[in-house]
């Protein structure tokens, strides 16, 4: 049965990136202010990145699985792959939680006690955004969420092995699988909020959950693509046709579509209701990133909608490969977007609060009027670090991701759905 | 299809399967099929029948950017020239506002103009003839039919030995 080998060369490629990564980020930690805020952000900005593209696949495992669709057994050992990359992105995010408890970076505006005393929102929702539920919660969700991951991907791999038309294993694997999708739902809400909505600690929006769950589904699936193309260009996954392809862009267009629905809702609603706590969020953001917060908009909705759009080129490799690497970064820098500006803004504040160094003085100054309204490379665009960074965590992401894959015989014969998914027809 | 007094020569399968095959027969041995009927959308039959990709997505795209323009342009015209208010403070062109009609006036031309270009490609609609070989191709039979009308006899004979070959479980002849 063909397995995928983790040869030595793949490797020597993905450690270079894991270098540069690291490199990136160590450099980025020397040059940075006092409170190492852009080592800090680029460092959350990956971890819930590549986490979350963990997370999807699990859901996206689950959500085939209750609806028994068959087209994905072909090709279900990637996204298994990609779920057990939430194992290392609980690590990830533990550092946050160590840095939160050690004070070591402020990233999140209701982990500092002092601003927290003087201010009534950030003491109205004191209950849910304080270290210890952002500790519990992320251990807690994460945790549950390594549980569905280990247990799907064993009972997969129980299945490997199970001889004649025996569905025993597969009808658990569905008990299983559909006891997530709910769970997945309200708890992937939580941690949102949590680790990426409470950045911008005073501001809320209840759309703000589904909105990131799209994005990182569209990553998810855009990330899946280049995958399987660079798997199909190493010789496997031969049985892999552009009707799967298809089905993986049927995908991502729709997502695509999705996202920008919510995206647009979220945002209609804020500049129509005209309330200024919400409107600040994109006041912020258009008055200081014009050019990512309109090229958001085109990467991830003009240009997904008008190449995926077209039939013939859906099932095009080259196409796929090119459209899929700028929806991938499009998403990347929607999460930029996401944590920069608050987390800036808390910089800020925090270097004005304790400001007895010189260089605080002056960013005490700057924050006093107009927050961050300058340009600064790393927090109003991704600079080469910010690139760098990303390369490294995707080469960590991959890493994982092989190095699970060749657990594994890439096919799963005996998923009941196989023989579908070899004859699958769009 | 209209009543155009053909004779058609008609073989009518029990299995999809085995439709599949006899049609790539019928191409191996150069017959001329008419058309081919199912009940149900068959898998793979496109390709065998040399058809090519329907262009019904392309005119649905076309009229979807013309109600995406009728929207936009409507409202622009609507707030800003013919009835100018102002709404929570909002300056009068304001494009957010207008995405929402925009995008249901995309939905609407797009869907409705697809409806009717289908119906009139396919000759649907009130008052069309559509004249049916055997009324069980709606439930459960598949055909293959050829057009008979000045076929020789030794064509004709050629069509139902291919049919007996193929599996067919009824050949039956009628004018339509």
């Amino acid at each position: 049965m063909e397995r995928f080998v983790f040869d030595s060369k793949i490797k020597n490629v993905l450690f270079g990136f894991m270098g540069l990564g690291v490199l990136c980020l160590a450099i980025t930690f020397f040059i940075d202010d006092e409170l190492h805020t852009r080592f800090w952000t680029n460092f959350l900005h990956n971890s819930v990145f590549f986490t979350g593209i963990a997370f999807i696949s699990l859901f996206i495992l689950s959500a085939f699985i209750t609806a028994w669709a068959g087209w994905y057994a072909l090709i279900k050992r990637i996204w298994e792959a990609y779920s057990l990359f939430l194992i290392p992105g609980l690590v990830l995010m533990l550092i946050v939680v160590i840095g939160l408890w050690g004070g070591f970076h402020h990233l999140y505006h209701w982990a500092d006690a002092e601003a927290v005393a003087e201010d009534s929102i950030l003491l109205g929702k004191k209950g849910f955004l304080n270290k210890g539920w952002y500790t519990v919660g992320t251990l807690i969700i994460v945790g549950i969420w390594i549980f569905f991951a280990t247990k799907l991907r064993q009972l997969s791999l129980r299945e490997d092995e199970n001889q004649g038309m025996n569905f025993a294993v597969h009808r658990q694997m569905r008990v299983w699988a559909a006891a997530f999708l709910p769970i997945a739902g309200f708890s992937s809400a939580a941690i949102i909020w949590q680790w990426v909505m409470s950045v911008d600690a005073h501001w809320y929006s209840t759309l703000f959950a589904w909105y990131t769950g799209a994005s990182w589904f569209v990553s998810a699936m855009t990330l899946t693509i280049m995958t399987l193309i660079l798997l199909k260009n190493l010789g496997y996954f031969a049985k892999v046709t552009p009707e799967h392809l298809r089905d993986l862009g049927k995908y991502t267009f729709a997502f695509s579509i999705f996202w920008t629905y919510l995206w647009f809702s979220q945002y209609m609603l804020i500049w129509y209701g005209n309330v200024g706590e919400e409107t600040i969020y994109f006041r912020e953001r258009l008055d200081n990133y014009p050019v990512l917060f309109f090229g958001n908009l085109v990467l991830n909705f003009v240009l997904p909608f008008f190449i995926l759009i077209r039939e013939d080129n859906i099932r095009k490799y080259g196409t796929m490969m090119f459209a899929s690497a700028f929806v991938f970064i499009g998403h990347w820098i929607d999460f930029f977007l996401m944590i920069k500006p608050g987390a800036l803004h808390t910089a800020h504040e925090t270097l004005a609060h304790h400001g007895a160094t010189a260089e605080a003085a002056e960013h005490a100054a700057e924050a006093g009027h107009h927050a961050a309204s300058t340009f600064e490379i790393g927090f109003t665009v991704p600079g080469f670090l910010e690139f760098g960074t990303m390369l490294g965590f995707l080469a960590l992401f991959l890493f994982v991701v092989f190095r699970n894959m060749a657990k594994a015989p890439l096919d799963a014969v005996n998923d009941p759905y196989y023989a579908e998914s070899l004859q699958h027809h769009a | 299809m209209e009543n155009s007094n053909k004779e058609v020569l008609f073989g009518l399968y029990d299995d999809e399967e085995i439709l599949l095959k006899a049609v790539s027969q019928a191409k191996a041995d150069h017959l001329n099929i008419m058309d081919v009927f199912s009940p149900f959308p068959v898998h793979g039959l496109d390709p065998i029948l040399g058809l090519s990709h329907s262009r019904l997505p392309t005119a649905g795209f076309i009229y979807g950017a013309i109600g995406a323009l009728t929207g936009f342009l409507f409202m622009t015209w609507v707030f800003t020239a013919d009835w100018p208010i102002i709404f929570g403070g909002k300056p009068y062109f304001s494009a957010p506002a207008f995405i929402p009609i925009t995008f249901e006036l995309t939905v609407l031309f797009a869907s409705v103009g697809m409806v009717f270009t289908f119906f009139i490609i396919c000759g649907m609609g009130p008052g069309a003839v559509n004249p049916i070989l055997d009324l069980r191709i709606t439930d459960d039979k598949f055909c293959i039919a050829f057009d008979a009308s000045h076929a020789s006899d030794e064509e004709v004979s050629k069509y139902k030995s291919f049919f007996s070959a193929t599996g067919a479980s009824e050949v039956n002849t009628k004018t339509i």
